[in-house]
């Protein structure tokens, strides 16, 4: 088990910045998903982490020792990518082996261990096969045991599940987290999926633009996320204006909410779509508001429910696809205290945080 | 059927004008109104293989020659095609064209000046010179064949093999050659034909000095002797056979191609 500290980390591609000024602690046996959009700069500070690219400032340690001058191949880290990338002149075996052939293992313990690992990754039997004679998901469980089978001290999964397809990917998450239980090893997973990064990680780190903009539980992320953007990111979709006078909300039509937060002035409020309780009836209760159902969409799992509350004030409820509704009936939505937040300072989108 | 037809074709076409070779290589004289020769020998063979024809010096000089040729311009065109199939930089293209000029520019243009480069540096009629000069046409053809097969490969490969322990010089052992070995067979074969069958930068350089195959063959063709000059044509087909049978076996091994993806 090992612990991973990233300080000011900062790095430049002709001129514009992929990562600027991270900091950032993965702790021993932590597993931490490195969370945001495409191009946002999380590929490539894994890749300053394997050692495969050199950060332009900052510092990158693990254990308390400093890795910058370490070589890819003596840092003990290891590295699993999108496309699994077996070596295809290598049977499944030979691929699993590889590392411990570089590091001067005999055959008969390389074997051994080969084989020990591929039962761990359920492939019993496929030493012998070609990686191209095997599907998606089992060329991931190679490339994941060949990178187990060394026993790094940190393991990098970069967007590993990303080519899978929906049932697999549960089965392989299934997988990864029970791998890094047995093993206990430190886990670093960037995605850009925030329904992997909160099922898989313990922590998530969510960063837009080369920086990172909140580090949090999966839990507090959801439900009490930094700013605008971050909320938007993490699948947030209601958002509105309030003037707060305590722990007394009002909306823009003149509606007043009441929160577990206090505030005063001018703040951003929002509360996830599936938080929100639909009556058909009324109820005098704090934070019932009518609203007019003006879309239903069923989604399998949930019912999707667009609400007006005023001309200019729509919200999003996701409910139980039991309940049934149609377009116009009127309704009252509950919000309840606890789950409403806020931000403070109006966030602006993300494009619009570069560094000045 | 079509296909067999074809294939027959083929062979017929590439392979019959090498029978009469074989044919003279074994008579006693072939005069027109025969047939075949009325006289057998095995004359000519024998004097191959003696040392006053000098055809063995010459093949063992054109194969040293072409080998190291081979190897040099492995040694070049790997990290030169890496570089140009792997990485973008400014002029690239400009370089990718200048790469071809050995081999649009006739080499009867560049003759003059490189001899007397090599006069001056008092290289002329050393098996260096020679060496030295059949690189400027297997260089560029083996940089740019290079190119192609590095424009394919994937440097994740390299990533993932040294985040697994391997050194460079692993990866490279390992990884890399394995990879892209198909390519390096067809730019090798290139190089080996080319060097082995040169004749004219040969001929100038080598001052009378350095004694390939084709050069001897040269001479021969002058002196008349068909019999003999059949024999040594035969001769000099064979080692690029040989090669080429080699190569192709390389190359249908399944294996080695899956790391080319869609080459």
């Amino acid at each position: 088990m090992s612990q991973l500290v990233l300080q000011n980390l900062t790095k430049h591609f002709l001129g514009a910045t992929a990562v600027q000024d991270l900091w950032l602690e993965v702790q021993a046996g932590e597993i931490l998903a490195l969370l945001g959009p495409s191009g946002c700069g999380k590929s490539t500070i894994l890749q300053m982490i394997a050692g495969v690219l050199q950060p332009d400032r900052g510092t990158i340690a693990l254990d308390g020792k400093l890795l910058n001058r370490v070589p890819p191949e003596k840092r003990d880290i290891a590295l699993v990518l999108q496309r699994g990338l077996l070596f295809p002149h290598l049977t499944v075996g030979e691929n699993v082996a590889f590392g411990l052939k570089m590091r001067g293992i005999n055959r008969a313990e390389r074997e051994e261990k080969a084989i020990a690992m591929l039962h761990q990754v359920q492939l019993d039997g496929f030493g012998d096969r070609k990686p191209s004679a095997l599907s998606g998901g089992q060329a991931q469980r190679v490339a994941l045991a060949r990178s187990l089978v060394i026993r790094p001290k940190l393991l990098l999964l970069d967007e590993p599940l990303s080519a899978l397809d929906a049932n697999l990917r549960a089965e392989m998450q299934d997988l990864i987290l029970r791998l890094q239980t047995q093993t206990g090893v430190t886990l670093l997973i960037v995605t850009h999926d925030q329904a992997e990064a909160v099922v898989m990680s313990q922590r998530i780190a969510l960063m837009f633009n080369g920086r990172l903009r909140q580090v949090d539980s999966p839990e507090r992320i959801y439900q009490q996320p930094s700013d605008e953007p971050v909320a938007q990111f993490m699948g947030g979709v209601n958002f509105f204006a309030i003037q707060a006078q305590g722990q007394q909300w009002k909306l823009p039509n003149g509606l007043v909410l009441v929160s577990q937060h206090r505030h005063q002035g001018a703040i951003r409020a929002t509360i996830r779509p599936e938080q929100i309780q639909v009556f058909t009836e009324m109820r005098s209760q704090n934070n019932v508001i009518p609203a007019t159902v003006i879309a239903n969409r069923f989604t399998g799992t949930q019912r999707r429910l667009t609400l007006a509350i005023a001309a200019n004030l729509t919200l999003q409820a996701w409910v139980t696809p039991t309940q049934d509704f149609h377009v116009g009936q009127a309704v009252w939505a509950y919000l309840p205290p606890e789950n409403l937040w806020y931000f403070s300072q109006t966030s602006a989108l993300p494009q619009a945080v570069e560094v000045p | 059927m079509l296909r067999n037809t074809l294939i027959v074709l083929v062979i017929v076409v590439l392979f019959l004008p090498l029978l009469p070779l074989l044919v003279w290589s074994f008579s006693q004289g072939w005069f027109f109104p025969q047939f075949i020769p009325e006289q057998w020998t095995f004359q000519h063979w024998i004097q191959v293989f003696s040392p006053a024809s000098r055809v063995m010096e010459g093949l063992v000089q054109s194969l040293a020659i072409a080998l190291t040729t081979t190897i040099l311009s492995l040694l070049v065109g790997l990290p030169a095609g890496r570089a140009i199939g792997l990485m973008e930089f400014p002029g690239k293209a400009a370089l990718k064209l200048f790469l071809l000029t050995p081999i649009i520019v006739s080499p009867l243009a560049t003759l003059m000046g490189m001899q007397f480069v090599l006069i001056r540096l008092g290289l002329n009629g050393t098996l260096f010179a020679v060496v030295l000069v059949h690189l400027m046409p297997t260089i560029p053809y083996m940089t740019l064949v290079l190119a192609s097969v590095f424009a394919n490969f994937d440097m994740g490969y390299e990533i993932q093999a040294r985040s697994l322990g391997a050194s460079p010089l692993q990866v490279l052992s390992q990884v890399t050659l394995p990879l892209i070995a198909p390519g390096v067979v067809v730019g090798a074969l290139f190089a080996f034909l080319i060097s082995w069958n040169e004749f004219l930068l040969t001929f100038f350089v080598s001052a009378g000095r350095v004694f390939t195959l084709p050069m001897v063959l040269f001479t021969l063709l002058q002196g008349g002797n068909n019999g003999l000059t059949a024999a040594v044509a035969i001769t000099s087909v064979v080692p690029g056979l040989l090669f080429l049978l080699l190569a192709s076996n390389a190359l249908q091994n399944e294996t080695t191609l899956a790391g080319l993806g869609n080459v």
